[in-house]
């Protein structure tokens, strides 16, 4: 029995198994070449109704030094909004990265930070273990979160010189994703 | 010191995987034995360069060498002995050489295991593939992964310890050694199934040799699984066991294919049958626990268990795209060696039900995989962001995992080729009427919802028809006079006591999910709230002082009986966010868990803290569930009864043995 049927079918099915292995191995190339260039979920940005509309105002003392802030003076530098907490941990990690963007090359970025739940005693503890020396605006009944739409530190916004928001971050930001977008946005003459 | 034994213990490691594998391509290729031989005995440079490799980063955890950076980043002076060595696998670079020794391990079993046969091209082509996976992690941790870098600059006196979610439960020292031991494990069907592809030698013996090491591995991730569903419970604080979170899925993937493996090749040892599609379920078995690294460790997905982000994706990508590349590649140029002799007589037979079970197993991993990855492939397409949840996994799934019951049920009693009506309702009938009987008292009991309802019907079927294969099984063998016992081991007994685990977790997970109530209450001291029956009363709230953290802790009394001590702690070395810490407890006798969280502590003294309360039916049966597998994978790898004919049905009972199996003959 084997005998009669044994050459078609052979050649039939080396065919079959070839092309499917083509076929799958092509999926897979695809795949691969998706997962190889995503950029990792930390730089992802979010979406927000937010996006290419003026920031909603930022105004008050910094609990920091006392001195009074408007967020129309950062008007000609880009400059990230960042909602943080002295008891979030992301935000501690991603501290550093904000100084380094606050003093990026170029001087034209400038970081202000907003406390999300949290009070001046421990903000200043811990901008003075972390570092950042930008204003630190209190936010007593959330209605700056509530503004931006925040949901839970830590989130960012980054504004151009203009004060429309570029883009929305939610969690940790890293200062070569945001030096990136600058650059992007200096070049599209935002 | 420490930095400098496991460096070179690891450069010594790949220099041996090299070595081993020139040798064993030479001796594969002018086919001299002695060649063979001498490769083989590299096998045991690897272990021992792991093993010291391991102690040397042990040591350095033990005596706070903060001079290693891993050891600053992941050591403390305040954490417990067993966290301080468990810390090995708090992060990356220690879980890469944790999985290194144990890959150099199955390399030793399998060299020592198979040394007889040392000559062989096939084993010599199976260790070859082993060196090379191996040689693949010791590059990794020379490159992007090195677990023994110094710290830069100024050695630092104390470190932060593991993350506080890795350090207060037990649970957390055995469930990444089992998970890692089940993901390692596919390595050894894997370099066989290439082996066999590459020599061309396709027929069932390989598969007879790999099938015990395929279902130690098979069993490990299963337990491995089972624990980490449990320490989710159990230290997360959030009172579910599993959120189809992208590490979840990554580990819950190969399993989907493991399980569909290890019944599919009972059709090739019985039959002949699916050989093309064996091999590439144990292809992708293995190459989606390296994509499931990947998609876990290289930052792509966001996950809430992601404790490390590294550089290491695009090694573990290519590593994906050789393995890809390598197995296409085999089973595209031997497909012509592949064709089965056999076909499938009828679909109403065991191999029948098999292969069904084969396709709801693919189509299992295929939705989870999709669901995975999905995220990803539609912002590549169009730039759009969203994400898949839980409405998706479980509305997906629940069809799949629901007809996986029945076929559960029903396949055990199909004999092989062919069946007939009148032993279905033989073997059937028992099962189905504590199947219906089981709905019925459901029904009468109160409980609503088709889901659960389903699968506690479908689930007592299952089990029914479970027992009822040991017990034939088990009466069969006193008869015999080969003891009671020998009714329980073997695959096919053994595989119905792993069936038993698979229900029982099955129902819980379904009861759980339905029948669930959750709740926050604000009390004071003193006060009592009512949740889901259970009164909950605040006694006290006090605080703590630990060696490594200060905590919060509430005293909960539920039902006026066992005092709950959920509690918040803040660990010093990290400044910032408490850490939640549940108080779980199993109470009406194993069918109903309370959990109570801290979920805020008071603003000021004396003020109220909000207590969350979950109360969900049979969690406890997960666990117990994970237990049976466990069982149950260890009695399927005791070998079974040897006098079996392959063409006897491993189910026949005792009386129709002698007709069926004059009936199917010999082929």
């Amino acid at each position: 029995m084997n005998a009669i049927v044994a050459s078609p079918p052979a050649r039939r099915n080396r065919r079959t198994a070839l092309y499917s292995a083509v076929a799958v191995g092509v999926i897979l190339v695809l795949f691969i070449a998706v997962l190889a260039t995503r950029s990792s979920a930390v730089d992802k940005q979010a979406r927000s109704p937010l996006l290419g509309r003026e920031a909603p105002s930022l105004s008050g003392p910094s609990v920091i030094d006392g001195r009074p802030f408007e967020l129309t003076s950062m008007r000609g530098r880009y400059t990230l909004v960042n909602f943080f907490a002295s008891w979030c941990v992301p935000c501690q990690h991603e501290q550093p990265q904000l100084v380094r963007f606050a003093h990026s090359q170029g001087g034209d970025t400038a970081v202000v930070a907003v406390l999300f739940s949290d009070t001046a005693g421990p903000a200043r503890d811990y901008l003075r273990a972390n570092g950042g020396d930008w204003p630190v605006l209190a936010d007593p009944n959330g209605q700056s979160a509530l503004d931006y739409g925040v949901r839970g530190p830590p989130e960012s916004y980054l504004l151009n010189r203009d004060g429309i928001v570029l883009a929305k971050f939610v969690g940790e930001v890293t200062a070569d994703t945001l030096e990136r977008l600058v650059a992007r946005a200096k070049v599209a003459g935002q | 010191m420490n930095a400098l034994v496991g460096q070179t213990a690891v450069l010594l490691g790949l220099l041996a995987c090299l070595a081993g594998i020139l040798t064993l391509a030479a001796g594969l290729r002018t086919g001299q034995p002695q060649l063979l031989r001498a490769g083989r005995r590299y096998g045991w440079a690897l272990f021992a360069a792991a093993a010291v490799a391991v102690a040397a980063m042990e040591r350095a955890l033990v005596t706070h060498d903060f001079s290693l950076a891993y050891v600053a980043h992941n050591g403390s002076r305040s954490t417990p002995l067993i966290f301080t060595i468990s810390s090995l696998w708090a992060a990356l670079e220690g879980s890469i050489l944790l999985w290194t020794l144990i890959l150099t391990v199955y390399v030793v079993a399998v060299t020592s295991k198979f040394r007889s046969r040392v000559g062989d091209p096939l084993v010599g082509w199976a260790t070859l593939v082993m060196f090379a996976v191996s040689a693949f992690f010791f590059a990794l941790m020379l490159g992007p992964a090195n677990p023994f870098t110094r710290v830069a600059g100024v050695i630092p006196l104390d470190g932060p310890g593991p993350n506080p979610l890795l350090q207060n439960h037990p649970l957390m020292v055995i469930h990444p050694p089992m998970l890692y031991a089940g993901y390692v494990g596919f390595t050894v069907p894997f370099a066989f199934a290439v082996a066999a592809l590459v020599t061309g030698r396709l027929g069932e013996g390989w598969l007879v040799e790999t099938r015990r090491w395929t279902l130690f591995a098979w069993g490990f991730l299963s337990v491995g699984i089972v624990l980490g569903a449990w320490w989710s419970y159990e230290v997360l604080g959030w009172g579910g066991f599993w959120a189809w979170d992208p590490v979840e899925n990554a580990s819950f993937i190969p399993w989907l294919c493991g399980t569909a493996y290890i019944h599919s090749v009972m059709v090739q040892e019985r039959r002949g049958m699916l050989r093309v599609w064996n091999l590439s379920l144990l292809l992708a078995t293995f190459s989606l626990t390296v994509l499931g690294t990947f998609l876990t460790r290289s930052g792509v997905l966001q996950s809430v268990h992601a404790f490390s982000e590294s550089s290491i994706g695009p090694w573990i990508l290519s590593f994906f795209g050789a393995i890809v590349v390598v197995s296409i590649g085999l089973i595209g140029w031997r497909g012509d060696r592949l064709r089965s002799p056999g076909a499938i007589d009828s679909p109403i037979s065991r191999e029948g039900a098999f292969l069904l079970n084969n396709l709801l197993f693919a189509g299992f991993a295929f939705v989870v995989l999709l669901g995975t990855v999905f995220p990803l492939l539609v912002e590549a397409i169009n730039g759009q962001q969203l994400t898949i949840g839980r409405p998706f996994f479980d509305g997906m799934t629940q069809p799949i995992a629901l007809t996986l019951l029945f076929l559960m049920a029903v396949a055990p009693a199909l004999p092989w080729r062919t069946a007939s009506s009148e032993v279905l309702r033989h073997r059937l009938a028992v099962p189905a009427w504590t199947g219906c009987l089981t709905l019925v008292g459901c029904v009468a009991f109160g409980l609503r919802g088709i889901a659960p309802l389903l699968a506690f019907g479908l689930g007592a079927f299952a089990a029914a028809a479970a027992v009822r294969q040991l017990v034939v099984a088990t009466r069969r063998s006193m008869a015999d006079g080969s003891g009671p016992w020998r009714g329980i081991v073997g695959r096919a007994n053994g595989g119905m006591i792993v069936h038993l685990g698979v229900i029982v977790i099955a129902v819980a997970f379904s009861a759980s999910q339905a029948y669930g109530h959750r709740a926050e209450v604000q009390l004071q001291a003193g006060q009592t709230a009512t949740v889901a029956g259970h009164r909950i009363q605040l006694v006290d709230i006090h605080g703590q002082h630990h060696a490594n953290r200060d905590s919060m802790v509430a005293d909960v009394r539920v039902d006026g009986g066992r005092i709950y001590r959920p509690a918040i702690s803040q660990y010093f070395a990290m400044a910032g966010g408490g850490v939640g810490t549940p108080s779980v407890d199993t109470t009406a006798g194993g069918l109903s868990d309370v959990y109570v969280t801290l979920a805020a502590p008071p603003d000021q003294a004396g003020g109220p803290a909000v207590i969350g309360v979950v109360v969900q039916p049979l969690v406890a049966w997960l666990w117990f569930g994970g237990g049976l597998i466990a069982f149950g994978t260890l009695l399927a790898a005791i070998p079974g009864r040897r006098r079996r004919r392959p063409v006897l049905p491993a189910s026949a009972p005792a009386h129709v043995a002698p007709r069926d199996l004059s009936a199917v003959g010999s082929q």
